[in-house]
This record gives structure tokens, sequence and C-alpha cells, in this order.
């Protein structure tokens, strides 16, 4: 892999990394045909982030070199900490730096990054790197029964009333308002904490469809990365959301680049229901048959493209059993169900609640999803990629 | 004035006396040798030199010339004292770091001789601070036999673009490679860290090189931890020189301009961690 960007984009691609270092530890770089996608997760799969650079964000692209297996990508597993301080100020990038060069070395296991500055002076990064599985998502966006749609500023504006250890806020959707609040464990009646609140009208946002009024509560602080990312663009923020436990999407784009980051949601306390609802997923169940196979993924273009791509994740279980257990251990807060309704789970009854902390996993796709077996598996919202190609399973689906 | 009266009756006893309108002349580019708790405090016709010393492989030394004073009195040739260097930067410091708009401390120094303390006298507006620094035997500065006529290589560069390479440096490397060559790369500073290696490339066409003479390739490593400490120097410095004799021992000189526009040097000597292959 090999790409140059012009003195002008540097600063973007480091805002994307500063923006995917508030979820991770590590960054994985995948180059691909349809441009260079930088991606991380979090330690507790909870919050999946990815920047997607077209070619046409870079001055020179290519991907990949050719092999007897024909043309091979290398994906690779950098540490955050190793890339970020080359990023991290981004005034000093502005100033600078004239151009900035990222290959793959396969010859010395390195991934070089070369600033070429100001002044004659050359800045050259080796840096080690982890062959790595492909790390992806699957959202279905458009099945997302809300959408939100604001200027990145309206966010910014919103989110920053909200003091920095706030780990937690609730933003609640009825046709009337939005609102956003701070999230407290224990419940309203907790009396020791500033509570803070607001509201926005739906005519606020450029775009707004509700399907399904809804309380969802996410962690802010790997939120903030991308809001800074799109204010610094000024580049609107679509939100996707649906029932609480279902993943959060927030997205930006522009001709050039695509910016994603979901977060899992908590699980609706009220349910206690082993299983979600089951009238209406049965309805959604056949739908979503056919609508997977026709499945136009928010985030691609067209669906040639999927088979550039090594195998695709296959969504799983709809439903997440609910962890009834008093005493919530942060982790068993943060259930993701994938709403992306699957062909092959169609049972509701999942194994034993209690002791499956459900969340964004990473797993590689197996054959046994193919016949409904992954019931019996917690609901995957992002998976690592098969070398087989298994998207004969899934043709079409949404990946990020 | 309170200083003027009490030196008149010191006056016959003291070896050394220097006067400053402004501590910060001396305070500044103390702060900018400051890695050691000791420092030798060498006092000649030509002005004051403070060196401290790293693992006997280190030496930073600074210069303030006599004329930067608005007295400086020697009743010998040499004057010589060891002090604690951490101390007397705090009393030159005593009205607090970051003076008011248009006040400066004035300082008075006074030594008397072998075995009697450092004295300062402070003012600022019209409050005197007396400090008295014990001092102690002076150790014997390395001699690290630097002469200019067996200078391998040497470049000037300016210190704006040193100053983002320094602070980038990834500190993770127990050392610091520096390469200068009369080809490619030219000046080279080198990291080995955890995460990787980089490398920090000026041409000797760049304009911020005032200066390019390498004769021959040479790279010379130099543990991280004994350099680190001028990245102090160039801070508050606009120009440096860095050169390498045959033997890889590193000389940086920083030129430092003052409150006031005055001009004084620091200068680091460092011997190279261990010999590379000459290219």
């Amino acid at each position: 892999m090999n790409c140059v960007i012009e003195g002008n984009c540097v600063k973007a691609f480091g805002k994307a990394i500063h923006a995917l270092s508030r979820i991770g530890d590590e960054l994985w770089l995948d180059p691909m045909v349809k441009g260079l996608a930088l991606r991380s997760v979090n330690s507790s799969h909870s919050a999946y982030g990815c920047f997607l650079f077209s070619p046409l964000f870079f001055q020179e692209y290519s991907f990949g070199s050719a092999s007897k297996h024909g043309k091979e990508t290398i994906k690779c597993k950098l540490l955050m900490k190793s890339v970020l301080p080359l990023f991290r100020c981004l005034t000093s990038i502005e100033r600078s730096v004239e151009r900035c060069r990222i290959s793959v070395s396969t010859a010395t296991d390195r991934v070089v990054i070369q600033f070429f500055c100001r002044h004659g002076i050359i800045k050259t990064h080796n840096m080690h790197f982890q062959e790595s599985e492909a790390l992806q998502a699957v959202f279905a966006s458009h099945l997302c029964p809300n959408v939100l749609r604001a200027p990145a500023r309206l966010l910014a504006d919103m989110v920053m009333h909200f003091p920095p250890f706030q780990e937690e806020i609730t933003l609640s959707i009825t046709a009337m308002t939005v609102t956003l609040r701070n999230y407290q464990e224990g419940g309203k009646g907790h009396m020791k904490t500033l509570c803070t609140e607001m509201s926005l009208h739906p005519d606020e946002f450029d775009y707004f469809q509700i399907g399904l009024d809804s309380d969802i509560t996410f962690c802010l602080k790997e939120l903030r990365g991308i809001l800074s990312f799109a204010e610094y663009h000024s580049l609107p923020v679509s939100i996707y959301l649906g029932a609480a436990g279902k993943p959060v999407c927030f997205s930006v784009d522009d001709m050039v680049l695509e910016g994603t980051v979901l977060l899992a949601t908590l699980m609706d306390s009220e349910s206690n229901d082993h299983s979600q609802p089951t009238e209406p997923r049965s309805p959604t169940t056949p739908r979503g048959v056919n609508s997977s196979a026709q499945a136009v993924d928010a985030f691609e273009g067209p669906s040639s493209m999927h088979h550039d791509i090594p195998a695709e994740m296959v969504a799983s279980s709809q439903g997440s059993p609910v962890i009834n257990s008093p005493n919530r251990m942060h982790q068993n807060m943060w259930p993701a169900c994938l709403s992306l309704p699957g062909s092959a789970c169609t049972s509701a009854n999942t194994s034993p609640a209690s002791t499956k902390i459900c969340s964004l996993l990473f797993k590689a796709v197996s054959s046994k999803q193919d016949d409904g077996a992954c019931a019996a598996q917690p609901p995957v919202l992002a998976c690592y990629s098969d070398e087989e190609n298994t998207d004969d399973n899934q043709p079409g689906s949404p990946s990020l | 004035m309170p200083l003027s009266t009490q030196s008149q009756s010191e006056d016959v006893q003291d070896v050394l006396v220097a006067n400053l309108d402004n501590a910060r002349s001396l305070s500044n580019i103390l702060k900018a040798i400051t890695c050691k708790d000791h420092a030798i405090f060498t006092a000649t016709a030509n002005g004051l030199k403070v060196t401290v010393e790293d693992c006997k492989c280190m030496q930073a030394n600074a210069f303030i010339q006599a004329d930067i004073f608005q007295e400086f009195t020697l009743k010998d040739d040499i004057v010589v004292f060891q002090i604690n260097l951490t101390v007397l930067l705090d009393c030159l410091n005593i009205f607090g770091g970051t003076p008011a708009a248009g006040v400066s401390t004035a300082l008075r120094m006074c030594y008397r001789g072998y075995g009697y303390p450092l004295t300062l006298f402070l003012e600022e507006g019209g409050v005197v601070t007396v400090c008295k620094i014990n001092t102690s035997e002076p150790e014997e500065p390395i001699d690290f036999e630097f002469s200019s006529s067996n200078v391998t290589n040497k470049v000037i560069l300016l210190s704006e673009s040193l100053k983002e390479a320094f602070s980038e440096l990834d500190l993770t490397s127990e050392v610091l490679e520096i390469t200068m060559s009369p080809s490619q790369p030219y000046f080279r500073l080198s990291t080995f860290g955890n995460s990787g290696n980089a490398h920090y490339d000026y041409s000797k066409d760049s304009d911020m090189m005032e200066l390019f003479q390498c004769n021959r390739t040479q790279t010379n490593r130099y543990k991280m931890s004994l350099l680190k400490p001028s990245t102090k120097a160039l801070a508050i410095s606009c120009k440096v020189s860095v050169r390498t004799d045959s033997r890889g021992v590193l000389s940086l000189q920083y030129l430092v301009r003052n409150d006031d526009g005055q001009i004084c040097f620091v200068e680091y000597f460092c011997c190279p961690d261990e010999e590379v292959e000459e290219g």
C-alpha cells in the first residue's frame, strides 16, 4: 500500500486519528479498492470507529501488491500511542508539512509514514505493525427507525454542557422533542449529582425522522472525537438510532471521506424478558431475509464493491438477553443488539442471560452461522473477516 | 541603595563581585544547563563560566561574558567554587519566576574566597533579600580536548527547525543517533524506540541550514538521557552549531540572546555511546 496525502489534507487525516484515539488503543489500517479505512475499537468492544478516505482524498493512492494470489492487501494493526504522537500537533503540521506519504513495506515489516516539510526537512517514521484480520462492523443504518441530521455545531453545543468526566448520556427522542441528559446509575432520585438536561425541537435538525420513541444511553467520551472532527470540517452529523439496546451510529461524510462511530447502548431496564418482544420481530424477519439480499449499504457504493472486500460479517441474533442482575458491572451495562434482522436467527430465547455479556463482539465468520445456529452465540456487531469468501450467505450486507 | 552601602565594608575581602541589573540574564541561562544539582563556577577576567557534568561523559557550560554584568570585579586571576545550582536558581527567582512587566530583580553576587559562602543580594521594588549559599570544593571539570582544528563535521542550524524535532523525539529510544555527511542524508537525527525508528533529515540546501561543512560521513550515537537536557538550551537559543570531531565527541553550541539583546553561549559536550562503522 502506498499513498500520498497533500499538505492541506494531512491535518484532516490527523484529526481522524485523534477522533479514533478517543475510542481505542489500536489503529487498524485497511487499504481497499474504495479507499483507505482507519478503524479502532475499544477494549470492551462497545465502541467502534471508522474513517474511510476515498482514493480522491489522496494525491496518489495504490493499495495492495500483486502476488500469486492476485491482489493482496496488507491489513495492519498499529498501536495508537505510536501513531498519535506523529499527528499530535496539528497546527505545526498545518504550518510545515507539505505532503505525507504512508506506505506498508512487507519487506521490512514496517509501516512508513514520511512527512515532507518546508525548509527541506523530511521526517520518516518506520513503525512496527501487526498483520491482522480486518475489523469491520455491520450496521444497517437504513433499517433504523429514527434518523437525525444536524450541523456539527449544534451537537457540539449540546454536548459542551456536560462536564468532561460525564461518562454516559441519554438521548430521548419523540415526535415532539429530542432531549439529551446525563445518565446516572441508580436511576432518578439520586440527589447527589448535578443533572443536566436540554431539549431540542425537531425543527432544529436538518433532517428528522422518527419511527419509534426511544431513550438510548451511550458513552459520551467516545463520541467527542467524531464531533470534534465534524466541527472542524463543518460537516453535518447523521445519527441513526433505534430502541434502547440497539447500537447508535454517528456518521459524517463528504466527497472524499466518511467517518462513523458506532456505540453500544444500554439495554432498557424495564424490559425483563429474556427475549425481545416477538411481535415486532416476526414481521421483520421475513422482510429481513429479503432485505438483506437487497440491502443497500449506507456507507458503501454499489454492491459490486463487496466482492473486493474480504468476507463480510454476518449479523446474528436480534435480541440479546437482558441482564437482570441488580448489581450491574459496567461491562454488563452495554449489551449491543444488532438491529439488522438476520435470516439465521429466528429463535428469540438465547442462552442464559445472566452470565453473558452482550457487547460488540468481534469474531471470525464461521459456517455455523449459515444454519441459524448463531442463536447460541451472543449478538455480533462487528466481526473479523474470514479468509474465505462467505459473502454469498449475506450478499450486500452493509459494512463499515 | 542598600546594596552599594553594604558592599563598601566587604569590598576589600571579596575576590569576586558581580552586579546585574536584571538577574534574569543569569537565571535564564543557568536554567538551560540545569540537569544536575551541582555546578562549578569559574570566574575569570572574561566572565563567568558555569559547568554541569553528568556521568563523566556529558558536560554543559554556560558562558556569561564580563560585559553582560554592570560590574564584574575579580581580585584573583581565577576564582573557582562548586555550588548547588538548584538552590542558586531558587534564590535568583526568590521574588517569583515571572516578574511583572517592567520590573526586574537586581543582583549582587559576592564571594570572599575558599571556604566562604556565595552571598547574593537581590532587590526588587525596594525589598532586599540576602542569601548565603554554601560552596564546596570544586571537582576538576572534564577536559574533552575538543579542538576546532580536529572538527570533522560542522553545521549551523536555526534553532526553530530543531526545536520541533527535539520536542517530537521518541523518548523510548535509548540513543539519539546523529549522522553528518557530505552526501545524502546530509544531517540526520535518528531514534530507535519501542514502536520503531524515526529519522529527521535536514537537507544541506535547507534555508534553516546556515552553515554546512561536512567532510566525511560520520554516524554517532549518544545516550538520549544525556542529550535530552540540551532541549532547554535549544528552547532559549536562536542558533545552534553542531560539531563532531574525529573521535565522535559531540559539541553543541547555542547562541542565546537575553532580554537586553546581549549574547551569551551555552555549550554541550557529549561522548559517543558506541562507535558506529563510518561509511
